[in-house]
């Protein structure tokens, strides 16, 4: 069972977690979302579209304007407690690596901290600890938040981030965050250089092996734009393509901008392996 | 076949493999006709299964099992379960594709199975019935081969389905025997 916070899902169950910014600078909607209406609207539609999460960031991950604590909880929180009320049934994860607005952000009513960063506040874990969340242990090789990799070099970037996001998933065990609570992240492109993200995408089943739920965040990156030559806005084949392999690899919860193109590749995939029945039968069987 | 003076009922469905579970996706397909086949077997105990071995035989089984019933064999059994149904060529789009001679065919064994005639069912056409992929046209004519020999009359006859939801057509119908 995988229980993130007020919510409980089955173990072979595929999840949606749709990005929703309340950022002015994100790099693919580019503050389509901004305006809390427009957020609003974001949630709704993705609901209607099925994600099962939505995840709530306040902060663009590229270097930028410094958003302070202040500024990042007066993006979020109130807007947590309004997604709250109005969605009763929906994940509510939040993209931050505070652990000050975590807790912020758990009083009004989050049920899954998305610590993009890999643990750079440590303290963030003991905040989901405390309201019983769920946690995502991520692998950004040290970097510092909103940093962009410069010239980073891995002896196997695949075992770094096993150990260090199996390290920290163990730690917020230590520290009281429930087992089924806690999901592990290799963070493509977090720290690391397209080659390093396509390794991890390629031998994606390591990481799965280790019996964590995996989430993969591959939607519109740059490692598919570079694999590709392709710019932001023409990345969503190369995004699917990668989707594929990771749901191929077993990965469970994949953060997305396109929430119905990935669930179609999710399930198709999941039909070819057999985990799931096809929606329908007849062809051949009539 | 002999039919034993025990057989108070026949019941005939359809042989698709898509109503065993291994065939079957996450929406079922054919609810009204499974709902009319558990309808139709309702009360029924000891039955017995007239079917062809590939699909008849697996899809009569599981259609028992699924409401909890044994299969018996033929000289003790209270019912006949039949699995045939009509012809696969029905539209163009069917998986035979279509054959003009098809809708007339199974209009013919529809009329049989409503009004419990037996003697229409044991004069079908076998080399229409396999030219036409009606994959029933062999059991069910030795359905009405047996009811002709014992002698016995059907007192009732009810079809309570008739579909061809996917160019096959499907028959649930019950006969209780005098």
């Amino acid at each position: 069972m995988l229980r993130l916070g007020r919510h409980t899902f089955a173990d072979d169950a595929t999840l949606m977690m749709a990005i929703v910014n309340r950022t002015p600078d994100s790099f693919y909607d580019r503050g389509a979302t901004w305006a809390e209406e427009k957020a609003l609207e974001r949630v709704a539609q993705v609901v209607e579209q099925g994600a099962e999460i939505v995840d709530i960031g306040g902060i663009k991950a590229a270097p930028g304007a410094v958003i302070d604590v202040a500024e990042e909880k007066t993006r979020v929180v109130d807007f947590v407690a309004r997604v709250r009320s109005a969605y009763p049934g929906v994940v509510i994860s939040v993209d931050t690596w505070r652990a000050e607005v975590g807790r912020a952000v758990c009083e009004a009513g989050a049920d899954l901290l998305n610590d993009a960063w890999g643990g750079h506040d440590p303290g963030l874990a003991e905040v989901a600890a405390e309201f019983d969340v769920a946690l995502v242990c991520t692998h950004t090789g040290g970097a510092t938040p909103r940093t962009r990799p410069h010239r980073v070099a891995y002896d196997d970037v695949v075992a770094d981030a096993i150990a260090h996001t199996v390290g920290e998933a163990e730690r917020a065990v230590g520290l009281g965050v429930a087992r089924e609570s806690l999901l592990i992240d290799p963070a493509h492109d977090f720290g690391k250089n397209t080659l390093h993200s396509l390794e991890l995408t390629r031998r994606l089943d390591e990481m799965t092996a280790t019996g964590w739920p995996v989430l993969v965040s591959l939607s519109n990156k740059d490692f598919v734009g570079e694999s590709l030559d392709l710019p932001v806005g023409e990345r969503l084949t190369g995004t699917l393509a990668a989707t594929a392999v990771a749901a191929w690899h077993g990965a469970r919860i994949f953060r997305v901008h396109e929430v119905v193109e990935t669930r179609q590749v999710v399930d198709m995939v999941a039909t070819i392996r057999g985990d799931l029945a096809p929606a329908r039968l007849v062809r051949g069987l009539a | 076949m002999r039919l034993s003076a025990s057989v108070a009922s026949v019941v005939v469905v359809p042989a698709a493999p898509l109503l065993l579970p291994e065939h079957a996706g996450r929406a079922d397909v054919v609810p009204g006709l499974r709902a009319a086949v558990r309808r139709a077997l309702e009360g029924l105990h000891d039955v017995a299964v007239l079917a062809e071995p590939a699909w008849g035989e697996p899809v009569a089984a599981h259609l028992l099992r699924d409401i909890g019933l044994l299969e018996a064999p033929l000289g003790e059994a209270g019912a006949l379960l039949v699995a045939g149904d009509g012809s696969a060529r029905r539209g163009e789009k069917a998986p035979g594709h279509l054959d003009e001679r098809a809708a007339p065919y199974d209009a013919v064994v529809e009329e049989a199975l409503r009004e419990g005639d037996a003697v229409t069912l044991a004069s079908l056409d076998l080399d229409l019935g396999a030219e036409l992929l009606a994959a029933g046209a062999p059991v069910l004519r030795a359905l009405g081969d047996a009811v002709l020999a014992s002698g016995r009359a059907v007192q009732t006859a009810d079809l309570a389905y008739a579909d061809d939801p996917f160019g096959v057509r499907y028959w649930v119908a019950r006969w209780d025997l005098a």
